[in-house]
């Protein structure tokens, strides 16, 4: 009996003694959360304001009919029903999907090309000008590009009068007021398609390859083609994958080509997803349906970056890191 | 592999990446060469590389042109990257070094904001800004521009001062110093390669914006990537040489970028390829 009591003493006061330990271990951490909600509290006001609020907008906004000036009213799934039934929409669906089987191999295949033809260079100093220089064509802003290619596609612009000097000026149009070809032009702009991020990681890709993998090919006798197909393409996978998902994430979310070349004319034959809920909410005041527009952008293309994220962690588990 | 078997490639792969190049800057070049020609030039031979008499002249015309809009945008720039370094580097602190409730979660919260696109937030936050009474104020584009720059620049800095050693912030505080002075004086100055680097794709991507500024500011406002889109040409200029005109203006908003990418180069490569690297 004693002893119990004597145990239940001293367990009641090891208690009592961890509590007195804790409780100012965790007034420390109160006090150190204090401090540390100071530092995170300007970051917060601007995302709970600028971010957060509009993401809270845009969700509830794609179940609303909106113009902008009375209260939006629920209206349920209607936008999205609308939506699928829309053929600017559909046809703006299917005028991506061009833009990013035609767009993204262009892309990928021109910066893998000029990777791996500096990567082949024996100089390490050529090998640092070329990639100097072809990062330097980015330092041009986007947008000065857009409005140069514009000026190439005018009439009687720089294509036409290509097309003249090879004699094949009868060819020549209005690229992007022509229903025919405002879509390719728009996909085909920035020829070369060379574009610099592309190259850097495709480059370090190369540069991560095991030097004693292309030795041994080497010895072996394959010839440089087949260093590409069997070594250099299957090792960087997870270089194409990655720079696939971001393509389509880019193309998808592309609204300052096609606003500023075509405004997606003429009559849509140029329209895509982002601008035809750009035009919705800016031209017509459909704001409820734009934002409906968006959240199936956002829905797609959130599936398609977490289905090819999968794709990159397994290439990235086989190869090690090549970025 | 015979040495000229090995030999012939190289002298084609130089020629090839020259062709590449020459024609991945071609819209540049096309770009400078005929702002420095007149009209007639133009329309005659874009391609040619003529210099119209005087000298520069569109240069001058565009520079009267861009004035206005080139010290707006860079106050613009220069107050959002105040905001987006600043509060970046604060929360990237609590959350590298500081122990708090809630801390999880909160990480998450400005984490899962890196996967909110733009186009997403435009509408709302366009009719935000409109009931704030903030359209044709600078401030439309600098609170924003804050806002959406926070995720990104915390992500990198926080695992920026991660990397510093614990040596530094132990004997800091033997020494006394509390954490905002510990952020001030180890933190702060030995982050300011990071900054530099965020600073600068900051930079970029406010300076070619187009779509936010044209929603929310006047004409009569214009930032450059706005005036230079809506060209409107001055009525002093004969119509001919206008296109001479804009190309100088192009040539002009590209200069800020071109000038910060050769002084820069390095940590625009480092910044480029942080994001795919955290992917």
């Amino acid at each position: 009996m004693a002893a119990r009591t004597l145990n239940e003493d001293s367990h009641k006061a090891s208690i009592a003694v961890s509590e007195q330990i804790k409780s100012p271990v965790r007034r420390r951490l109160l006090r150190q959360s204090i401090i540390a909600y100071a530092f995170l509290l300007p970051t917060f006001i601007f995302v709970g304001l600028f971010s957060y609020r509009p993401v809270v907008r845009a969700l509830i906004g794609a179940f609303t009919a909106w113009n902008g000036l009375l209260p939006p009213t629920w209206v349920g799934l209607s936008n999205f029903i609308q939506l699928f039934h829309d053929p600017v929409f559909l046809e703006s669906l299917v005028h991506i999907g061009w833009w990013s089987l035609i767009g993204i191999p262009l892309g990928m295949l021109a910066a893998f090309a000029a990777a791996l033809m500096i990567y082949r260079l024996r100089s390490m100093r050529a090998q640092y000008w070329f990639r100097f220089l072809f990062v330097m064509t980015m330092a041009i802003p986007g947008i000065v590009g857009i409005l140069i290619w514009v000026d190439f596609y005018n009439p009687g612009g720089a294509i036409d009068l290509l097309l003249n000097v090879v004699g094949l000026g009868r060819f020549g149009t209005a690229w992007l007021a022509n229903p025919q070809t405002a879509l390719w032009a728009l996909i085909l702009m920035g020829f070369p398609w060379v574009s610099a991020f592309a190259l850097l990681i495709f480059y370090a890709g190369f540069q991560g390859i095991p030097t004693e993998l292309v030795d041994a090919a080497t010895v072996d006798g394959a010839t440089s083609g087949q260093r590409v197909w069997r070594i250099e393409v299957p090792l960087l996978m997870p270089q194409i994958k990655l720079l696939i998902i971001l393509s389509i994430v880019g193309i998808s979310q592309n609204l300052l080509t096609p606003l500023l070349m075509t405004n997606g004319g003429p009559e849509n034959a140029s329209i895509t997803p982002v601008l035809y809920m750009y035009q919705n909410a800016i031209d017509y005041d459909r704001f409820g349906y734009a934002m409906a527009i968006a959240f199936v952008i956002f829905l797609v293309s959130m599936t398609l970056a977490i289905v090819g994220m999968k794709y990159i962690r397994t290439g990235n588990e086989q190869e090690g890191n090549g970025v | 592999m015979s040495m000229n078997q090995a030999r012939r490639p190289k002298y084609v792969i130089y020629l090839l990446l020259v062709m590449l190049l020459v024609l991945a800057a071609y819209p540049m070049i096309f770009m400078v060469a005929n702002a420095l020609k007149n009209g007639d030039q133009y329309t005659v031979n874009p391609f040619s590389f003529g210099v119209a008499p005087p000298f520069g002249q569109f240069f001058v015309l565009a520079w009267e042109y861009l004035e206005a809009s080139f010290f707006r945008t860079f106050l613009i720039i220069a107050l959002s990257l105040v905001g987006v370094i600043g509060f970046g580097m604060l929360s990237a602190y609590a959350f590298a070094r500081l122990k708090f409730y809630g801390k999880a979660f909160l990480f998450y919260a400005i984490f899962g904001l890196l996967l909110v696109p733009g186009f997403l937030t435009l509408i709302p936050l366009f009719l935000q800004i409109k009931n704030m009474g903030l359209l044709d104020s600078d401030w439309a584009l600098i609170l924003p521009y804050i806002a959406g720059g926070q995720a990104f620049a915390i992500f990198v800095f926080r695992t920026f001062v991660q990397g510093i050693p614990n040596e530094l912030f132990e004997s800091a505080r033997l020494d006394g110093a509390n954490d905002f002075q510990i952020f001030q004086r180890i933190v702060v100055p030995l982050s300011v390669p990071i900054m530099i680097t965020i600073g600068l794709l900051n930079i970029t991507a406010i300076y070619g914006d187009y779509v936010w500024p044209s929603l929310v500011l006047a004409p009569s406002q214009s930032t450059v990537a706005m005036a230079i889109a809506n060209f409107v040409p001055p009525p002093a200029i004969v119509s001919v040489n206008v296109v001479n005109m804009q190309f100088a203006a192009y040539t002009l908003a590209a200069v800020p970028m071109v000038l910060l990418f050769l002084f820069f180069m390095r940590y625009f490569v480092a910044g480029l390829t942080s994001g795919a690297i955290k992917m």
